[in-house]
């Protein structure tokens, strides 16, 4: 099914960090993540609040400002025949020193980097790569009609110019995303307009530009329970009348769940499972992650309900990406930890192993048959 | 700035215009009250030395004399005002609203005009530090406000007069006539220049379109406007620009008017400032209390159209 | 370019920086110079009041005008009259020191109690009080000034109980929004819940412990409105009268003078204003950054 050889975005060994002034230590919020997206499939990345999947899609986008923000790793953009790296020349604006493989230094012209990505992503944001936000009603510009905020990009990024053929096109668009009387609607302000049909016009405004890559950053939160699963319904229509390719961020497993076709876990950061959702998220598999187990054991499901078993919370905390353990960042709330692989755990980070083809997971219980 | 639905904003306007009218109420109600405790009994002076003797019959006036109780007085004074009739200048013996008005253009153009000249030099320090964070440049320049906030504005007129005797030789005066033709219309600015950098309000307003602005940088939607590659400032100007420009602009205007009493002494200029001063000299107080009415009235005006801009700006003000 | 580094061992439970750690140098500076002017000032004004002045200020050495600093014994030199102006400078604190206090206590005092009718009681008195801010705030404080001196008499308390008055809303609106604030935090209810009486949690909890940062810092900017104020009118003839000396008719005596190139009689009271509303100013925003806790940048 891929046109061209190669995914259409390729993130590796991105690091984006942040600084606490109060515990004069850094935010690892994305630790070395290396993830790719195949030209027409939706890679979901599922994890919980703090475990860097959000800022990963910003760091592909080029939205991070506060500092010092995204230090080293490469993104590429594969489309249009064209092949480019977001983060070309980061390497002579971030500059960092490291103790026992741990990053403790880092200097950054975070002016010159924002001037320099900015001029990267000229033609690329909003164009090439689209993205939605969670809480739509504030993603949009209040002071301005959700039509011409819909125009706006149509302007930009398409080939209609014109005020008129515009304003055609917003409306075609509003009917795709199933908003009704779109010509009304074109009228109405983001407050006139209820969460899910912000949502839409959010949707609508961002595929209007007819993007390569369009990044979901939590569509679904902030929103009903019953029109969370509306919008992921028309995510997936949309995806089959479009086969646009997608980046969709959620710590809901069942958005993850229902649209993607192949899926990361992340957690502390880093990437701790990835491959094909069907064996992901498989009931029975017996090779998967430890947290990716306890993640699905911990959502209720039918099954549980009606087996009347216990929701099985995760012990411990969410490590906060400041106190970055040595060893295995899940280490300190694994339950499967044996004495074979004890001291691993605790001690070194496991690599990437690939476990099945397409199937990788980063755990001691599976050693690096092959290495990431 | 599309008025979708034309009946709410009206409502809204109205009510803006409800809630002026109520406040200048009020403000009478102070100046009265300021009048009525004052010793020697000004009121009495007003209400029947300044009465036009023509209008009423003779008989009926001596009738009904001057109103015993303090709101009859209120009343009479008030229904006066109504007319135009502000009384006349003890000093001068001049109707006093003609005079303001007269005098009043002046300080008018003093005043926006020096309020005009501190957002110039506001702006450009508040835009680059809220979209840059605190540079060199930027804090330097905040500093430099701070002090400029601090000069005693008389004082630094003085130097500007100096600078302006020994760089043109000629004394800034706006008595018309001792003027060089050629450069009468510098007249004008150099009391608007004095007024616009030592107003006192500079640093206040750096700090408020700066805070602004940079809150406004933060939000959601200026996110999806760079996620969408779209002009940051086209979607953050009604909000972080316009918004809060007219907001400290509405705000400082009562400064301003104090800061043009003052500055008005130095330059000579001969505005309602000026007047005001020599009133309170005099104890001419029909003058003084026409000012301060006028004075009021015109910071009304301009937090009424603030609120006007406001209205037509933001969608919710005028669905509510 | 920026530069971030993480101090290498065990990262604190709590890295609870101390105040100084936490501040901006700025701030710092901001803070450090307000005292300064503050201790000065205070100093200044026991001195005055006094009368431990190393000079007579009302001397007149016709022989020594208009001399610089640190001639023959005139440690801040001499007006057009030969007066030492230290000596003048000091005692022209007088002229706002008890004023600027009576002011500032009145806006305190009233600005708080407004503002706890308005926040705490709500409803009708916060439209009330808020209609009266508005209306305060119509006025130039010159001109409602002037008119009172114009129907009293150009009493310096008479002003600054007008510029009290007019500094009510501030305060006010202030502790209104911290007592918002706090009942967001449902501070208020568990307090009540716990039987506090009522007028407990308005002077202890929600005044004292929640907003004495608050008031502190308004009293000292409002001291430098209550300076600003002084001067203004006795550089306009309406305070103190020559010759005892205040900082604002030291400015308008010297003026003449100025303008003939002899700078320093007027230079040195404007210097004396622009020091102390100044330091004045800062300590109430370097206060404001580091007890508030203003984020900035």
């Amino acid at each position: 099914m891929a046109l061209d050889a190669g995914p259409l975005l390729a993130i590796d060994n991105l690091r984006t960090y942040f600084y606490s002034r109060a515990k004069r230590a850094f935010i690892r919020s994305v630790d070395g993540v290396s993830l790719g997206v195949a030209h027409g499939e939706t890679l979901g990345i599922v994890g919980e609040s703090g475990s860097g999947k959000s800022v990963t899609a910003l760091s592909a986008a080029g939205l991070v400002t506060a500092g010092p923000g995204v230090i080293s790793g490469r993104i590429d953009l594969h489309s249009n025949g064209t092949r480019r790296n977001l983060l070309e020349g980061l390497e002579n604006y971030a500059r960092f020193t490291e103790q026992d493989g741990r990053v403790m230094a880092v200097e950054k012209d975070e002016r010159g980097w924002r001037k320099h990505s900015d001029t990267l992503m000229a033609g690329v944001r909003g164009k090439e790569i689209a993205m939605i936000f969670q809480n739509p009603r504030s993603a949009l510009n209040p002071y301005s009609t959700i039509g011409k905020q819909l125009v706006e990009t149509i302007r930009l990024h398409t080939n209609f110019k014109g005020e008129r053929e515009a304003k055609e096109r917003a409306i075609h668009w509003l009917e795709r995303v199933r908003i009704d009387s779109p010509g009304l609607r074109f009228d109405n302000f983001p407050f006139g307009l209820s969460g899910g049909m912000c949502q839409r016009a959010m949707i609508a405004m961002a595929l209007s530009a007819e993007p390569s890559l369009l990044i979901a950053d939590e569509p679904t939160t902030g929103l009903d329970a019953t029109i969370q699963s509306r919008i992921v319904d028309l995510l997936a229509q949309l995806k089959t009348e479009t086969g646009i390719t997608t980046l969709l961020i959620s710590h809901d497993i069942s958005v993850i769940q229902r649209l993607s076709d192949r899926i990361a876990v992340m957690y502390g950061g880093t990437v701790v499972e990835t491959g094909r959702a069907a064996e992901v998220l498989a009931p029975q598999a017996t090779a998967r992650h430890p947290y990716t187990a306890a993640l699905l054991a911990s959502i209720p499901s039918a099954e549980t309900i009606r087996r009347k078993s216990y929701l099985q919370a995760i012990e411990g905390e969410v490590l906060d990406t400041i106190e970055v353990p040595r060893g295995c960042r899940f280490y300190g709330r694994c339950n499967r930890v044996t004495d074979a692989i004890r001291e691993n755990c605790a001690g070194i980070e496991p690599p990437l192993a690939e476990i099945a083809p397409g199937h990788k997971v980063r755990c001691w219980l599976y050693p690096a048959a092959g290495k990431a | 700035m599309k008025f979708a639905a034309v009946k709410p904003v009206s409502r809204v306007l109205a009510r803006e215009l409800a809630v002026t009218a109520l406040l200048l109420l009020g403000v009478s109600v102070v100046v009265f009250a300021i009048l009525y405790l004052a010793p020697g009994d000004p009121l009495n002076v007003l209400l029947e030395g300044q009465s036009p003797r023509s209008e009423l019959a003779l008989g009926m006036r001596e009738a009904l004399g001057v109103p015993r109780t303090w709101y009859g007085q209120y009343a009479a004074w008030f229904g006066k005002m109504l007319q135009g009739n502000f009384g006349n200048s003890i000093r001068t013996g001049l109707p006093v609203l003609p005079e303001l008005a007269r005098v009043g253009v002046y300080t008018l153009t003093l005043t926006l005009g020096s309020l005009t000249l501190t957002l110039l030099i506001a702006v450009p320090i508040a835009v680059h530090a809220a979209a840059h964070g605190g540079t060199a440049g930027n804090t330097a320049a905040t500093l430099g406000a701070y002090v400029l906030s601090a000069v005693p504005v008389f004082w630094f007129g003085y130097i500007v007069v100096y600078v302006f005797i020994h760089q043109f030789g000629m004394f800034p005066l706006i008595s018309g006539t001792a003027a060089k033709q050629e450069h009468a219309w510098l007249y004008f600015l150099v009391p608007i220049f004095v007024l616009g950098i030592a107003s006192g309000t500079l640093s206040e307003m750096i700090r408020h379109l700066r805070e602004e602005l940079s809150r406004v940088l933060a939000e959601d939607y200026i996110r999806t406007a760079r996620a969408k590659g779209a002009p940051v400032w086209r979607h953050a100007f009604k909000e972080g620009f316009l918004i809060p420009v007219t907001e400290i602009m509405s705000a400082k205007i009562p400064f301003l008017l104090g800061g043009a009493v003052i500055v008005e002494q130095v330059f000579n200029w001969p505005g309602m400032g000026r007047m005001a001063w020599q009133a309170a000299q005099d104890r001419d107080f029909p003058v003084i209390m026409g000012i301060a009415l006028v004075a009021a009235a015109f910071v009304r005006s301009g937090n009424l159209l603030q609120r006007v801009i406001f209205t037509a700006v933001n969608p919710r003000a005028s669905r509510e | 370019m920026r530069r971030y580094v993480q101090t290498p061992g065990p990262i604190g439970e709590f890295s609870e920086l101390s105040l100084a750690q936490r501040a901006g140098p700025l701030d710092l500076l901001y803070t450090g110079y307000g005292l300064l002017v503050v201790a000065v000032v205070v100093a200044s004004y026991v001195l005055g009041a006094f009368g431990w002045l190393s000079h007579d200020p009302q001397a007149i050495n016709v022989g020594l005008i208009n001399a610089p600093p640190f001639t023959s014994g005139h440690l801040l030199g001499t007006d057009f009259l030969g007066r030492d102006l230290q000596a003048r400078l000091i005692l022209g604190i007088q002229a706002y020191f008890l004023p600027g206090l009576l002011a500032i206590t009145i806006s305190v005092v009233g600005g708080s109690i407004l503002g706890i009718l308005a926040g705490y009681k709500g409803g009708w008195f916060d439209t009330i009080i808020t209609y009266f801010d508005n209306l305060l705030d119509s006025f130039p404080r010159l001109v409602l000034i002037l008119l009172v001196i114009a129907a009293f008499k150009p009493d310096i308390y008479y002003v600054m109980v007008v510029v009290g008055i007019t500094g009510m809303p501030v305060i006010a609106n202030l502790i209104a929004g911290k007592i918002a604030f706090l009942r967001q935090k449902s501070f208020i209810e568990a307090a009540h819940a716990l039987g506090l009486p009522a007028h407990t949690v308005v002077l202890k909890h929600i005044l004292w412990l929640n907003c004495r940062a608050l008031l502190v810092i308004q009293a000292t900017l409002g001291m430098a409105e209550a300076i600003l104020v002084e001067t203004s009118l006795s550089y306009l003839g309406f305070g103190v009268q020559e010759p005892t000396p205040s900082w604002g008719n030291m400015v308008q005596a010297g003026a003449n003078y100025f303008l003939q190139g002899n700078f320093w009689p007027s230079t040195a009271p404007a210097l004396a204003i622009l020091a102390t509303i100044l330091g004045l100013q800062l300590l109430g925003d370097g206060l404001n950054n580091l007890l508030e806790g203003k984020r900035r940048k």
